[in-house]
């Protein structure tokens, strides 16, 4: 029984963990806290893989789970302060069939959402992933009045940063 | 560049070059997590072990003769169980707190658990801080209030000395004593609880204002 849940559980996550990576590189500023990060989600979207009854699409449970763990339970470690910062997100993602405006557009919009607050940051990744309000809302526990509204403040914030 | 412009570009940004494998993630759930809740837990289960085995040994080791000298015993043996039934209860509040802190739920209520977790352990510091306090003031009114307390305690002719400056030394030193233990603990904590819940903090108080706005 379990086994057959990890095995569940490894299928799924691994499919779908590119949007762990998208949250990771959102949150951190460099390769050890990404990799920290990473650990905790993974550990966090295990621990309540037995509670996911399917009722939702899994990738949608993984964006909750993924924000939680970034919002509320992630501490920065003590060590990967010391390692250098890297401003480069595109380091280790491919470059193939990627022009580079492209690639400096995106590098752009990273250190923008990297000057957002937390919860402004979960917002804005939920309006580039294309997420609807009304689940936003309850991935924040917020209502949907409430997530337009510091919507239009976190784009807002932004648009400044991206346009000076 | 308009936003949704920029939506495109992060649409089409290429995927992770450093694909991790399903033999590392499964590694990885076997870890351990370092979760600010896993901390919570660590300091307050301490501070339990802190103050239980205070209790513990300071019941095991003290010289009760002065007590017992004093029929104070009977005192001691119920606060000491009122103590006990207290310490159970809060027992009791940490794990329900703990067990009820999960990443399925919304962001908000998520951060509101993980909150009271640290006022359950905040409470029980508050209790044993402030016990202590109570504790040696009825102790002392019970002492100072029995005749002829200096002789049957300190072996000392209470004609001897002056009595209301001894006591006045006794109830100086306790003072300053719980004061110096009170400082020390609270600054402890404030540190401690200060650095590990900055951020949770800092992001409840975003939330939670944003739902006032909304009041208005």
């Amino acid at each position: 029984m379990q086994k057959e849940l990890e095995k569940k559980f490894l299928n799924d996550f691994e499919k779908n963990q590119n949007i762990v990576h998208k949250v990771c590189r959102v949150y951190t500023t460099n390769q050890d806290q990404h990799n920290d990060l990473f650990q905790e989600i993974t550990i966090q979207v295990w621990k309540n893989y037995s509670k996911f009854r399917g009722e939702a699409k899994f990738s949608t449970w993984m964006y909750r789970v993924a924000l939680n763990t970034a919002i509320s339970l992630y501490r920065k470690s003590i060590r990967s302060i010391k390692t250098q910062d890297f401003d480069d997100v595109s380091f280790k993602i491919k470059s193939i069939d990627y022009d580079d405006t492209k690639d400096q557009q995106l590098k752009a919009l990273y250190t923008g959402i990297r000057g957002l607050s937390d919860i402004e940051k979960a917002l804005i990744f939920l309006y580039l992933e294309d997420k609807p309000y009304k689940e936003i809302a309850t991935t924040l526990g917020i209502t949907e009045v409430n997530a337009r509204v510091k919507m239009n403040r976190a784009k807002d914030k932004l648009k400044k940063s991206l346009n000076p | 560049m308009d936003l949704a412009n920029y939506k495109k570009v992060w649409k089409d940004q290429p995927e992770e070059r450093n694909k991790i494998s399903s033999l590392d993630i499964y590694k990885m759930t076997q870890s351990r997590s370092n979760s600010i809740v896993k901390w919570i837990f660590m300091i307050g289960l301490v501070e339990f072990i802190f103050w239980f085995s205070i209790n513990y040994f300071a019941t095991k080791s003290g010289n009760f003769e002065p007590f017992a000298k004093l029929n104070l015993m009977t005192f001691l043996d119920y606060s000491n169980y009122l103590h006990y039934l207290i310490v159970l209860l809060f027992l009791l509040l940490f794990y329900r707190n703990f067990s009820s802190v999960s990443t399925i739920d919304d962001t908000k209520t998520l951060m509101k658990k993980i909150l009271l977790v640290r006022k359950t352990v905040k409470w029980y510091v508050y209790y044993n801080l402030i016990g202590v306090v109570v504790f040696s003031i009825i102790i002392n009114v019970l002492i100072f209030n029995t005749p002829n307390y200096l002789s049957i305690l300190y072996d000392i002719n209470p004609s001897s000395i002056d009595q209301g400056q001894m006591m006045t030394i006794i109830i100086i030193t306790q003072i300053v004593m719980i004061a110096l233990m009170l400082l020390v603990l609270w600054l402890f904590y404030y540190l401690l609880y200060g650095i590990l819940l900055k951020k949770l903090n800092k992001n409840y108080s975003e939330l939670t204002k944003l739902s006032e706005i909304e009041g208005i």
